[in-house]
């Protein structure tokens, strides 16, 4: 799986400490630990300041399992901690799908 | 006056010392030790390497903690002197270091009547790799030996975990139940359970997410959880069962970043009665004579959002007729790959299921023996679990 972190327009970004996480490939129990270490370096704010509204884009996620579910879950449970949000954006058909079997749609930010 | 020196004596008294000094080699690697704790081993070299080189005193460190002292009252008073002199300055005290990329070891030398030459650095350089040597071999014998107990503890607690899967099954007339889980690990998340209460079946079926111990272990909470709430709430539908567990598991699971997919359901097989409500569990098929339906989740995994937020978890209630089957599996089916990567996916499982109308026993096995044989050689590489309710006739229905 890729993990590219990208900047957000700066109104956005200074408004809500936004930052966003564009996700290709497989997300399954093999990638979790590298996404859990990403969003904890965004969460803790090393470098330019914690961020606690975080946009992970699902568009180009081909497949996605229960372990990858429970890591999302956990990162939206740590932002709304924080008074932010972990919104998922874009998902694309095969993760949508899973998200409304398991009614993950109904706990989650979608866009 | 000139002091003439015969070059035969200066060349006889090398090779003198020359010869000396093999021979202390040969003593030092004579030197054994069968003892694996390094304090022990290393005073067992301390103390030869101090005849061989007739210091008073030898001290070897490792990464700035003491290991052994050949006399601990003439340490402390030479580390008082120390701390004025620094060693190297004095002649009859000196200090190697030698290091293997992991550990760093230090040999203090202290010789009351005797300076410290070239060739004593030499050998105090072999006697402190030698003596850094038999720490590394000690530390790693003891964390070969922890590995091993902490890998045998994972395992008994991995069986433990197993052992709250129940071995036995319903036997109720009007029903026929197959249930079988077979973690990926030694442990595993998924799980089923049953009660019996006034001929009415209750049963649940779920998966913790994440793999191995910790969830195996959250797994076992689970049951116990699911087991009182078919005594507490088993009559007010599966719908209540879920949300009876999620009262009392949610926060230990969301402490523990952790969540389950459950579903529940209920089989009075006096009123044909099927009852089944899941949280984010799947996938669940019904097949009757009129073909397969899934039964899709109405709520969330337990573990995510308090299900009190949501309003009441609702069931879906079927009328069963004997032949109809409830079919739940997890994860482990749908996702298992072929040795190309293909998934069996959710079809080739509901095709199996709709074309094979068998006892539930013997349904399963073949749901089982058909999954392998798609695996082929491809890991399993998540849990396996799968329940089957199937409706029966009984005497009444027959004569009915």
């Amino acid at each position: 799986m890729d993990i590219t972190q990208l900047p957000l327009p700066s109104e956005q970004s200074t408004a809500s400490h936004a930052v966003e996480l564009r996700l290709a490939g497989r997300f399954d129990a093999h990638e979790v630990d590298t996404f859990r270490a990403i969003l904890g370096q965004i969460l803790d704010g090393s470098g330019s300041g914690a961020a606690t509204r975080v946009l992970v884009s699902l568009a180009e996620v081909e497949f996605i399992d229960s372990t990858a579910l429970a890591e999302l879950v956990r990162g939206m449970k740590h932002c709304r901690e924080r008074d932010g949000d972990l919104i998922l954006v874009s998902p694309s058909d095969p993760v949508r799908v899973i998200l409304e079997l398991t009614r993950l749609d109904l706990a989650f930010t979608i866009e | 006056m000139t002091t003439h020196v015969d070059p035969m004596q200066s060349l006889t008294a090398a090779l003198v010392e020359v010869n000396e000094q093999l021979l202390v080699l040969y003593q030092l690697a004579s030197i054994t030790t069968e003892s694996l704790d390094e304090s022990e081993a290393v005073a067992a070299i301390l103390e030869k390497a101090r005849d061989l080189l007739a210091a008073d005193l030898l001290t070897f460190s490792v990464d700035g903690d003491q290991v052994h002292s050949t006399d601990q009252l003439m340490r402390r008073h030479d580390d008082e002197s120390h701390d004025r002199a620094p060693v190297g300055r004095a002649p009859n005290r000196t200090s190697v270091e030698v290091s293997n990329g992991r550990l760093t070891g230090s040999l203090y030398a202290h010789r009351d009547n005797r300076t410290f030459g070239t060739a004593d650095h030499k050998l105090l350089t072999a006697i402190a790799s030698m003596a850094l040597g038999a720490v590394q071999t000690s530390r790693h014998h003891h964390e070969t030996l922890e590995g091993a107990v902490a890998r045998r503890d994972h395992d008994t607690a991995s069986e433990l975990a197993q052992l709250a899967l129940p071995t036995w099954r319903p036997e109720l007339p009007g029903v026929d139940v197959f249930a079988r889980s077979d973690p990926a690990r030694a442990a595993g998340g998924d799980l089923f359970t049953f009660a019996v209460l006034d001929d009415v079946l209750h049963f649940v079926a779920g998966d913790v997410s994440g793999k191995g111990l910790p969830a195996a272990l959250m797994m076992t909470t689970v049951i116990s959880a699911a087991t009182a709430a078919f005594q507490s709430a088993g009559t007010a539908g599966p719908g209540a069962v879920l949300e009876t567990i999620d009262n009392w598991v949610h926060k230990y699971l969301a402490d523990a970043g952790l969540f389950v997919t459950l579903m529940a359901g209920s089989y009075d097989a006096g009123s044909r009665q099927l009852s089944i409500a899941s949280a984010g569990h799947g996938p669940i098929f019904y097949i009757d004579d009129s073909g397969p339906r899934s039964i899709n989740s109405v709520v969330p995994p337990i573990g995510v959002l308090p299900l009190s937020d949501l309003g009441p978890v609702e069931d879906t209630v079927l009328a069963a007729p004997p032949g109809s089957r409830l079919v739940v599996s997890s994860d482990g089916f749908t996702e298992q790959e072929d040795p190309a990567g293909q998934m069996w996916g959710e079809q080739r499982m509901l095709d199996l299921l709709v074309d094979s109308n068998l006892p539930a026993t013997e349904l399963g096995g073949l749901v089982f023996e058909r999954l392998e044989s798609y695996a082929g050689t491809a890991e399993q590489t998540d849990d396996r679990t799968l329940l089957i309710i199937r409706a029966t006739a009984v005497e009444t229905d027959a004569h009915g």
